[in-house]
């Protein structure tokens, strides 16, 4: 008994040994440049917790990189926000001087991301940033960086004067417009008077004009999941007349209002789920650009585009290079690296690419044999 | 004609500047002044009749700045803000029949320069989120937004402005060494303050769900509260069993509490026994802060207290 915990000690230890030696090594040659690096607070994590300290503060990304290099921290998130102070304590002291404006995206992964959920979060980070950012907030690409996690997801970093104030409230209403959180269609119709009954129009911005652009492509698929009525082209022209100047007596569907409640849900999956949680906290710590995540071992890359990207190829901070693990569990078969990874059993030992032996290790899959 | 202005928006830069270069001194007089500003804030007496000799235009002015020293001396978030509402209230009502080069220069004062994109009255996104009242028909998700404006209506813009002024009338900075007058009349003031002694709220932390602390919180700090907020937290209250009194007392750290409107509110909602919105309900609503997965916030439980 005695030896046998002695021995798991000593496994542990080994494999923390091997993976800080590998992500000191990473770091001696990682491109890590946070912008106003001396205004930010940073936390760091290790085995037991993703932040185990925090209020650290460094003058120069120099130095920030020889911290890397020498204490190699599982984990390292930056403040979104500015301070006066960042190493002070307690928060008050530090003297916020506003934040970025971050949105995460995560899916609810196993032990692998598969690719449909890979592709889902892609298309969901692109509509945030295309459709969201760019066309409803008038955000530039220039002022949006684009990152992996690391993990499940992407983070985005969203840096212009014009929302840099914002408090928790204020980012609350912008990320409950992307998650479309709350979003009523019934409220954007309203009597403008006795006879007439107003509502959306094609003109029309956010979400109202997706509402009109849904209502119209089910009339063009599927228009008698509307109404019945709707499949003869003057009923058609009438109800995309209501569409043009808002004016929705036009059409003799008495109960329409209720009738588009699938175009209402369409417009729903337009919708982005951010985790509001995130956006809304002013004096959150988020992953530095360009580090490691300590549960994957993935590098969280900063990205100039998401079309193409590839995690388990794209985002690998070491090589090719063999080592020998022991599975703690079955695992399935997994692209990984540009090749594919055979299945293994649970307690088989195999030689593996360096790079998923850690990510093994790191999710607590496998041990070095 | 300046002097005029800045009498009737003494939270202006022309507001200071009218103190400065006409060297308006803190006195009894103007103090009392601040006072009775201050008290009628309280309660609610609207003035919006403004002085039109210079000597009682400087007094008037003089009193909102002797009001503002004092709030900074007190410190006393109650009163402020309801200084604050009764201010803004004031100045909107006086900006609705204001001229057209008045209003502009508010509204660079402010910081809510409404401007013109695809022939629709706009104001920018970062001032709309941050000075929008917090009611289901301002929530952005419910507007027209576009490249980083949302549509606003005429009237819609003069209620942005008027948030704009309770905000900058609420900001009252520290005021240490108060002179001995400010001193003097603060205590006069407190005198004067009805005692709706402001309560204890004697809930055990973790007892209610991360919306309704919110909720609380807010009655604590006497901010406002919207509509949606009020009601929901007051359903809330009724239906965890807690009592009458004890629901008025809380409401009663609203600003704009009004002990008739209120108790109706209050007793109208227990007699017809509102159950509780759900969880996306009050998401709708924007009131709900967290995920805590319950469906309702009357589900939280004790033990879900330190997650
Ligand atoms: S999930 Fe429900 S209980 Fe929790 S904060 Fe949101 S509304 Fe309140």
């Amino acid at each position: 008994m005695q030896d046998w915990e002695s021995a798991e000690v000593e496994n542990v230890e080994k494999e923390k040994v091997m993976i800080l030696k590998n992500f000191s090594d990473y770091y001696k040659n990682a491109e890590i440049e946070v912008p106003a690096v001396e205004q930010r607070e940073f936390g760091v994590g290790g085995f037991k917790k993703k932040i185990e300290s925090r209020h650290m503060g460094f003058k120069t990304n120099g130095a920030l990189k020889n911290y890397l290099v020498q204490d190699a921290p599982l984990y390292i998130s930056h403040s979104i926000a500015y301070y006066k102070f960042p190493e002070s304590t307690p928060m008050e002291r530090k003297e916020w001087m506003g934040g970025d404006l971050i949105f995460d995206l995560d899916v609810h992964a196993g032990m692998f991301l598969t690719a449909e959920e890979i592709e889902h979060v892609k298309r969901d980070a692109i509509m945030l940033v295309e459709d969201f950012l760019e066309k409803d907030f008038g955000v530039s690409k220039k002022d949006v960086t684009l990152v992996f996690s690391g993990g499940r997801g992407f983070h985005i970093h969203v840096k212009t004067p014009r929302f840099r104030y914002l408090g928790g409230d204020e980012r609350r209403e912008i990320a409950d417009y992307i998650a479309g959180a709350g979003l009523d269609y019934k409220k954007f119709f309203g009597k403008v008077d006795k006879y007439r009954m107003g509502g959306p129009k094609k003109s029309d911005w956010g979400y109202r004009g997706r509402f009109c652009r849904m209502v119209e492509k089910t009339l063009e698929e599927n228009p008698s999941s509307i109404h019945r009525g709707l499949k003869k082209p003057e009923a058609k022209e009438k109800l995309l007349g209501c569409m043009d100047d808002g004016n929705w007596s036009k059409t003799p569907i008495k109960d329409i209002i209720e009738r588009l409640e699938g175009a209402a849900k369409e417009m729903k999956l337009e919708s982005v789920d951010v985790d509001t949680g995130v956006t809304i906290d002013t004096k959150r710590l988020i992953r530095v650009p360009n580090t490691l995540h300590g549960s994957t071992g993935l590098i969280a890359k900063k990205l100039d585009k998401l079309e193409g990207f590839e995690p388990y190829r794209d985002a690998l901070a070491f090589g090719k290079e063999p080592i020998k693990i022991r599975a703690k569990q079955d695992l399935p078969e997994q692209e990984f690296a540009n090749s594919t990874m055979e299945k293994i059993e649970k307690e088989e030992e195999k030689e593996v690419p360096k790079s998923y032996g850690i990510y093994l290790i790191l999710k607590d899959a496998a041990t070095l044999s | 004609m300046e002097l005029n202005f800045a009498c009737k928006y003494p939270f202006t830069e022309e507001g200071k500047q009218a103190i400065k270069e006409n060297n308006i001194q803190i006195n009894d007089e103007i103090t009392e002044r601040g006072v009775k500003r201050i008290v009628d804030a309280l309660n609610r007496v609207q003035r919006t009749a403004n002085p039109v000799h210079i000597s009682d235009q400087l007094i008037e002015i003089g009193s909102y700045g002797a009001a503002r020293m004092m709030l900074a001396h007190l410190r006393n978030r109650y009163l402020s803000n309801k200084f604050a509402i009764a201010e803004a209230k004031k100045a909107s009502s006086l900006m609705a029949r204001e001229t057209k080069e008045n209003i502009k220069r508010l509204q660079n004062e402010l910081g809510v320069v409404p401007g013109e994109f695809e022939g629709k009255v706009v104001v920018p996104l970062e001032v709309y989120v941050k000075f929008s009242p917090r009611s289901v028909d301002y929530r952005l998700i419910n507007r027209n937004v576009k490249e980083g404006h949302v549509e606003v209506s005429r009237r819609e813009v003069l209620r942005l402005m008027e948030e704009a002024v309770k905000m900058k009338v609420e900001d009252i900075g520290l005021f240490p060494n108060a002179p001995e007058i400010v001193k003097k009349y603060s205590v006069k003031l407190m005198k004067l303050v009805p005692k709706t002694a402001p309560s204890k709220m004697s809930f055990k932390e973790g007892e209610n769900p991360p919306c309704i602390e919110k909720l609380l919180e807010t009655a604590k700090k006497h901010e406002n509260l919207g509509h949606q907020g009020r009601w929901t937290l007051a359903v809330y209250l009724i239906n965890k069993g807690v009592p009458y009194e004890k629901i008025l007392q809380i409401f009663s750290n609203f600003p704009d509490y009004d002990e008739r409107v209120a108790s109706y509110q209050i007793k109208h909602a227990i007699n017809r026994g509102y159950t509780v919105p759900s969880c996306g309900m009050l998401l709708s609503y924007g009131l709900c802060i967290a995920e805590c997965k319950i469906g309702n916030p009357l589900r939280w439980k004790t033990w879900k207290r330190k997650k």
